[in-house]
């Protein structure tokens, strides 16, 4: 039994140790150095004079800004992941069970590709189409027979739409995950026993594809918090957001270890609301 | 074989302390401000043999991150003078070897003994281009050019203004609307009642030229603050736009040329900052759009109705210009909470 | 009858969400038509950007530097995060939540934090800039959505096919290589092209970690805002699109990682 553990344990870290070895030389240990940094009064360059202080986590309680900005950009997580999960979900649905053979693999594929063209790239497109008198509106009232004045751009409406587009893939494909991997068999054997299409859904067809939309959602909710580039081009003058601020700090003012604290408050707040919402999220559709 | 290549080594070893083996310089500015022209670079590499590579910077933070985190990288760099005394305090610069930019002597003296570039009896960078941050007006849309900067907060133009997403830059412009000096802001609460006037008149924050340029030619915009290099650039690339330096005054910024401490060819550096003050390039250069030349006789070189010359070169506007000084660390966190604090509230 | 309505339906739908995720790419491929430097509509077609792209080696030369580290980092971040997925799947260890949560911190910590980090952190070590820093830097960024993805996949496989495998005499590689891979196959790919897309749009790491001269063709894309990128950044976007979309759909073609047995 304990020789058992051991070959697996030797296993598990044969499997494992390339990864992390790699996560740890280029991620924790810059991000643990960039943790020490956010408890400095000062950068540590040059002469400057810096010593260990907690102020720059009390800045974020001095004044509200911070904390709004940070709910004001939960809110905008939980909408983008929302409305991903509601047009991505029957769209997975679709590919995986309805479409078949090779169409099935050139789909998969079309709907990953938006995403090797640059953001920055995609974004200013979207303000094309979004502005005023943009392809949007002109294709509009091109159909239309009266005027329409949509004035889509710089609003939160416009920050959400661009962020849809940037994420909509991970839920698609996360659930595409699952959804292809139920049988087909389950699903009729359900049907021949008199299940209603909605009983399947949410007693089977949920349940199973569940890995998948989680995953898919915490790939959505986790960046779209700190999101800062669709905001500030699409967001105009309601565009500030949490990350945007955080941005300020590093490129504005060389303040980063207030930069770093506020990005440390973030992740914090990232992980509670994972942790708390992970076991209600496994529970509701069983 | 092998002698070929001890020879070829050898060879070039020669060169290199007999100084004939050519540079390769690296300058740091941002991306497409002159020092990239391709016809400039190639000029000078013909010229003097060196090569010329680029690295561009976003902003001035980043500017003094990547000096101070890659020593010897570089060897030209472009500071604004209000970021300059920071660099030389913290060693990141060294002082101009003034015989070795000839085209120095043409540099208008009041640039030359700015303040902020000299210290110890050393000139610590080249006065390169100055210009003004005011605002531009769309002319489609905009029939009357307005004189006054109180325009900016009109009621007609509700939703139809955009100033630049930048603390400093917003708050100075709040400085010049309630009539105080923008290096000595006297009355802070006086410029974030204004600004936050100023709000509701938005319909966006621009970043970059790219942006601007994009919405002005959108019609999303009537007014908006800009810089008078960019809008003669938008303007000499078709836009209907005209720059505007109101009765209240404008923000007047400098740059210059500095060689990082660490540089290994500073030799090389100097010419070539000495070939970008040249009236040769600068004249070659305003033709597509530029900011104004510190060098005296590169400006006296420019046609006459040059944008330039006719705009900048107006005393009666250089009488209203506040030119930036520098701004201490505490002073910048502390419009930047102010701005943030403003946005936030959107 | 409803059955087949519901499929039409849902058939109608993936169009729509297809037309959603191409808009803009259309409108940045119709945009290097356009003759106006400032993206201005009524649409006037020219080439200009073509012509001017064809001239251009800086854009030219970053672009297929770009391609070719999005393309080892997708190999190497694909075959690390894999072997992590498995090891995640198959056994229980202690300390396996926390090696989990750890996961999160590159997603959510804003790259331009992380990549400030790792310049101070490779200097320090004095790794410096260069090509392998930014190689480095893309696979630790791509790893983590490698390793949820494929873990989504995996989440799905029955375990006791393994353990039938094994029990039928097949060593442990045997296993991995012709019961598991198959099929997680989808996982696999669907994480290597999201490491690929990772890599090919990351500008913060490759902006802090590149050496000048080296710039990646986001890092081109993101400093020229300031005075203003030309149609042909859409130019040499819309050719990069359209060549990988050929590659996309002849490797659909010829091989099956969509998940049909």
């Amino acid at each position: 039994m304990a020789k058992a553990w051991t070959r697996d344990g030797l296993r598990a870290t044969a499997l494992l140790s390339p990864a992390y070895l790699w996560l740890t030389a280029a991620v924790f240990l810059p991000l643990s150095a960039m943790l020490y940094y956010s408890l400095l009064s000062d950068v540590p360059f040059g002469d400057a004079e810096w010593r260990i202080t907690l102020d720059n986590y009390r800045a974020f309680f001095e004044t509200g800004t911070y904390a709004a900005l940070l709910w004001k950009s939960i809110r905008l997580g939980l909408t983008v992941t929302v409305v991903c999960i509601l047009i991505g979900f029957p769209c997975a649905y679709v590919l995986a069970k309805t479409i078949r053979g090779r169409s099935r693999e050139a789909l998969f594929l079309l709907i990953i590709l938006p995403f090797w063209s640059n953001s920055l790239v995609r974004i200013f497109s979207w303000a094309i189409v979004l502005r005023g008198n943009g392809v949007l509106e002109l294709a509009v009232n091109a159909v239309l027979p009266f005027d329409i004045r949509l004035n889509l751009m710089f609003t939160q409406t416009a920050v959400v739409i661009g962020l849809v587009h940037s994420y909509l893939p991970y839920v698609i494909l996360t659930t595409y995950l699952a959804l292809q991997a139920i049988d087909d068999t389950l699903i009729d054997a359900a049907r021949s026993m008199g299940a209603g299409k909605l009983t399947i859904l949410r007693r089977l067809i949920l349940p199973l594809s569940l890995p998948g939309l989680l995953a898919g959602a915490v790939l959505v909710f986790v960046p779209v918090v700190g999101a800062f580039m669709e905001p500030r081009i699409l967001g105009g003058r309601f565009g500030t957001y949490y990350g945007t601020v955080i941005e300020d700090q590093f490129v504005a003012v060389f303040n980063w270890p207030l930069g770093a604290a506020l990005s440390f408050i973030l992740l914090a707040v990232v992980l509670l609301i994972l942790a708390l919402s992970s076991p209600i999220l496994r529970r509701a559709p069983a | 074989m092998n002698h070929f290549r001890t020879f070829a080594a050898v060879s070039a070893l020669m060169m290199t302390t007999t100084g004939v083996l050519a540079d390769e310089i690296r300058v740091l500015n941002w991306q497409g401000y002159g020092t990239d022209l391709g016809w400039a670079v190639e000029a000078f590499e013909k010229a003097t043999g060196d090569t010329v590579v680029h690295e561009y910077f976003n902003s001035e933070q980043e500017m003094l991150t990547k000096l101070r985190t890659n020593p010897g990288a570089y060897d030209v760099v472009l500071i604004n003078v209000a970021f300059t005394p920071q660099a030389r305090e913290e060693g990141l610069i060294a002082p101009i070897d003034k015989s070795k930019v000839p085209n120095l002597a043409d540099v208008s003296p009041d640039f030359a003994n700015n303040d902020a570039l000299n210290a110890d009896g050393e000139l610590w960078g080249v006065p390169w281009t100055w210009g003004l941050t005011s605002f531009a007006v769309n002319t489609q849309t905009v029939s009357e050019i307005p004189t006054s900067i109180q325009v900016l907060w009109d009621p007609a133009y509700k939703g139809r203004v955009s100033i630049r997403d930048d603390a400093l830059e917003s708050v100075q412009l709040g400085a010049l609307a309630t009539g105080q000096s923008i290096n000595q802001i006297d009355d802070l609460d006086a410029v974030e009642q204004k600004l936050s006037e100023l709000m509701p008149q938005i319909r966006t924050f621009w970043g970059s030229e790219n942006d601007w340029n994009q919405f002005m030619a959108a019609g999303e915009l009537d007014l908006a603050t800009y810089w008078s290099g960019s809008a003669s650039r938008s303007q000499a690339s078709g836009l209907p736009v005209q720059f505007v330096v109101p009765e209240e005054g404008a923000i007047g910024w400098l740059d210059g040329l500095s060689v990082p401490a660490t540089s290994e060819h500073k030799d090389a550096a100097y010419a070539f900052i000495n070939w970008m003050i040249d009236p040769e390039f600068y004249v070659r250069w305003d033709k597509e759009g530029a900011p104004a030349s510190a060098n005296a006789k590169a400006a006296a070189a420019l046609p006459e109705d040059a944008f330039n010359r006719r705009v900048l070169g107006d005393p009666e506007v250089a009488a209203r210009v506040q030119f930036q000084k520098p701004v201490p660390d505490e002073t910048r966190e502390q419009y930047l909470a102010l701005w943030q604090k403003l946005k936030a509230a959107q | 009858m409803s059955g087949k309505w519901l499929a039409r339906a849902g058939k109608v739908w993936l169009v729509l969400i297809l037309i959603f995720l191409y808009a803009p790419i259309v409108i940045m491929g119709a945009m290097s038509f356009n003759a106006s430097p400032f993206y201005q509509l009524p649409f006037e077609f020219s080439l200009n950007w073509y012509a001017a792209l064809s001239e251009n080696d800086a854009i030219r030369t970053a672009a297929i530097r770009s391609v070719g580290i999005a393309l080892a980092t997708m190999v190497i971040a694909t075959a690390l995060g894999t072997a992590a997925s498995l090891a995640f799947f198959r056994y229980e260890f202690r300390g396996k939540f926390i090696l989990q949560t750890l996961l999160f911190p590159p997603i959510a910590i804003p790259w331009l934090i992380t990549g400030t980090a790792m310049l101070i952190f490779f200097f320090g070590i004095g790794l410096g800039r260069g090509t392998p820093s930014v190689l480095v830097g893309h696979v630790a960024l791509a790893l983590p959505y490698v390793i949820v993805v494929v873990s989504a996949r995996l989440a799905t496989f029955d375990r006791t096919l393994e353990e039938a495998a094994r029990s039928l005499g097949a060593g442990a590689w045997t296993v991995t290589r012709r019961v598991t891979l198959p099929w997680i196959m989808p996982g696999v790919v669907a994480g290597a092209l999201f490491a690929f897309a990772v890599s090919f749009d990351q500008f913060v790491v490759s902006y802090f970690l590149s050496e000048p001269g080296d710039a990646t063709l986001p890092v081109l894309i993101y400093t020229s805002i300031r005075k203003g990128f030309t149609p042909e950044i859409n130019a040499v976007s819309t050719i990069i699109i359209i060549i990988s979309m050929a590659v996309m759909l002849v490797a659909a073609r010829f091989s099956n990682f969509g998940g049909d047995r």
